[in-house]
């Protein structure tokens, strides 16, 4: 094999592997069967690109993005719900949530770009909760607590269409993730998170670097959300984009590799996998569901459990991450 | 023609310390010009003055004839304004935004019925018609986001990027590479300012981008091939040597294109041979057409490269001259050495005639 198509052969048989998942997926008795799920494993993933690029690529600790991922769902749903006059259709709904989205986090990014590593954390914390507030209290426009009902698919058809179109939604994320990475702003970025003062005396204006590096993880994340309604019909309610989900998101990151395309792909397959997938599993293949059962004991509740033990067990035997970015990420 | 860098009367105070004192020198175009002096003589603040980490407490550093500071210009002043009016404008949509949305979409959106969107327009600007309740948002935003913009752009008027834009690039006393980075990439960041791509040219892989990464890597590659360095190309920066981190961080200062190198502590920590390259590398430099200001303790390599040297101590500049006169001048040698042992006037107040010393 010639040297040039080397780099593309883990990423093409991950790819080769997805593509014929579900086939496979179908020989499979229903217990086991995981393709149904995986299509909101893939929305969540393509937010942690969004962390990613932010908080891996650029170093700027990011504790809100489940509020981008929020505006994005509220925007996709308003723009295009039939509850409302627009309804602009799915794809327009998708490039209007991405755009808003970046514009929020360009908002956010100006009073917050002077603000130094732990500082910034805090800004993004507080907008994450007034982000949550605003939307349940709006409720004139967002219908408070009962969120926005129904959202139209991005495609028709539940099964294969909507798990070919989320795969296809992810990889592109990931093309534009490895796009900007590898560029004359890719590597600035870089620069701004090793040395700022090294950065800014090699001629690199570090505003105007975090401001873009703000607004297009914001938009990965209003890109995510937008698909995350269209794919629970529903813009579901202000309170599931929590700081829990924000921290999640963010410790799948941590546990995949800060700062590494594939660890972010890995972090969210194995976190938000066996909280999604392999729990729910196992608590149906236990009969084990909330009528019988003490709520300890319920597989389904351990999540945060896991979550936190496997942050220790990384921390303490791996902490550079599970597939850490390569020196110079080629 | 006005020299590279002229530096007039530079007085750089931290509270009650002065580190630098009414310093003045000029660097001409093509001379490599030495800063010497001992240990806390304000040689790093000096150069931290340059380039703009520091602004100076009194006096000027000039570039090419030209202070180093983004001027107010018409178009600054109009982006405050957009910036205000945008502010302004978020402001009042959003006190306002339930009842407009209220009037304009719920009222009027009856399911059967085509949305009337000239009423809901209409609603619209009928909502922000001017009250206490629009205006005083507006008016609050435009004020606050002005001023946010203008305090933003005054924050930003000076520092380290605008000078290396300016033309001078630098090394660090106490190497500053982005380690985890390769080689080349490292000197990629470099020249930066040099490249044109932009986010969408690299989104889209447009043109431009690839012109960039295909000019920027040969002209990478030559510079690390100019300090040495071409077969590590590809090696993180964090796990070469130290004197190879050195010659890296001068390609990658290099790559900038600077019209003059600010080298800080060069040869430190380097032995006697590293030294010896250290030395036919700045000699190299200078050939090139690159003018050299350089800090060094090392005084073997200070004497081999410089065509001038500056004497700072207790940050007043003491005296300058060529190598041979530096060498000579009373004063260097008492800056360094101290007065040669004839009683001071401290010694003479303190220990009375006729005590142990006479």
């Amino acid at each position: 094999m010639s040297p040039a198509l080397r780099p593309w052969l883990v990423p093409a048989a991950a790819v080769a592997f997805a593509a014929v998942l579900p086939v496979i997926d179908r020989t499979l008795p229903p217990a086991l069967s995981i393709a149904g799920l995986l299509p909101g494993l893939m929305v969540v993933a393509i937010v942690a690109l969004g962390l990613n690029l932010v908080t891996g690529f650029t170093g700027l600790l990011h504790l809100g993005v489940a509020a981008f991922m929020a505006l994005g769902a509220y925007t996709y749903s308003i723009a295009t719900s039939t509850v409302y006059p627009f309804q602009i259709g799915p794809w327009p709904g998708l490039v209007v949530a991405i755009a808003l989205t970046s514009v929020a986090g360009l908002a956010l990014g100006l009073p917050a770009v002077r603000l130094r590593g732990d500082y910034l954390a805090i800004v993004t914390l507080g907008f994450g909760e007034i982000v949550q507030d605003t939307l349940r209290n709006l409720e004139p426009i967002t219908k408070g607590t009962m969120g926005i009902n129904p959202v139209p698919p991005l495609v028709a058809g539940h099964g294969l269409p909507t798990y070919y179109l989320c795969l296809t939604l992810l990889v592109l994320a990931v093309l534009a993730c490895r796009n900007l990475r590898d560029s004359r702003l890719g590597r600035a970025w870089a620069a701004v998170r090793e040395d700022e003062l090294a950065a800014r005396s090699m001629g690199i204006g570090t505003a105007r670097l975090k401001l873009a590096a703000m607004a297009a993880g914001a938009g990965l994340c209003g890109l995510g959300g937008g698909a995350w309604a269209a794919l629970q019909g529903s813009s579901v309610e202000p309170g599931s984009y929590d700081f829990q989900l924000s921290i999640g998101i963010l410790c799948a990151v941590i546990v995949g590799g800060l700062g590494s395309l594939p660890g972010v792909l890995v972090g969210v397959l194995l976190m938000f996998g066996l909280n999604q997938i392999v729990l729910v599993k196992l608590s149906n293949a236990l009969g084990i569901t909330g009528a019988n059962a003490a709520v300890w004991a319920q597989p389904t509740n351990w999540k945060y459990l896991v979550f936190g033990l496997a942050l220790v067990l990384m921390m303490r035997f791996r902490p550079q991450g599970l597939w850490p970015a390569a020196a110079g990420a080629r | 023609m006005s020299a590279v860098l002229d530096i007039q009367g530079v007085t750089l105070r931290f509270g009650g310390l002065t580190a630098v004192d009414g310093v003045s020198f000029q660097v001409q175009q093509g001379e490599v010009l030495a800063v010497i002096g001992p240990n806390g003589a304000g040689k790093t603040s000096l150069f931290n003055t340059i380039t703009g980490i520091y602004p100076p407490t009194s006096g000027k550093v000039l570039i090419a004839g030209h202070e180093v500071a983004r001027r107010l210009d018409r178009r600054t002043v109009v982006t405050w304004g957009v910036v205000g009016l945008g502010t302004g404008l978020a402001a009042t949509l959003g006190v306002n935004l339930a009842d407009l949305w209220t009037h304009a979409v719920n009222d009027l959106f009856a399911p059967p019925a085509p949305f009337p969107w000239g009423k809901a327009i209409a609603a619209v600007f009928h909502g922000l018609a001017p009250t206490w309740w629009t205006v005083a948002p507006f008016l609050a935003g435009l004020v606050a986001g002005s001023a946010a913009a203008a305090s933003l752009w005054y924050a930003g008027r000076r520092g380290p990027e605008l000078v290396a834009r300016a033309g001078v690039g630098r090394t660090f006393q106490n190497i500053r590479l982005f380690r985890s980075a390769t080689c080349l990439d490292n000197v990629l960041v470099g020249m930066h300012p040099r490249l044109t791509s932009r986010w969408y040219d690299a989104l889209f892989r447009l043109g431009r981008h690839r012109r960039d990464t295909a000019e920027g890597t040969d002209r990478a590659l030559a510079l690390l091939d100019i300090v040495g360095l071409r077969d590590q190309a590809l090696r993180p920066a964090g796990e070469l040597p130290y004197g190879h981190q050195r010659r890296l961080e001068i390609a990658r200062a290099l790559a900038l294109e600077p019209s003059l190198l600010l080298l800080d502590e060069p040869a430190a920590g380097m032995n006697p041979t590293e030294g010896r390259e250290l030395t036919a590398l700045i000699r190299r430099i200078r050939d090139l057409g690159t003018t050299c200001l350089l800090i060094e303790h090392d005084m073997a390599v200070v004497m081999e490269v410089s065509d001038r040297i500056v004497v700072l101590h207790y940050g007043r500049r003491i005296a300058e001259g060529t190598p041979a006169e530096i060498r000579a001048d009373p004063r260097v040698i008492e800056a360094y050495l101290g007065r040669d042992p004839t009683p001071s006037r401290v010694q003479a107040a303190v220990i009375p005639p006729g005590g142990r010393r006479g």
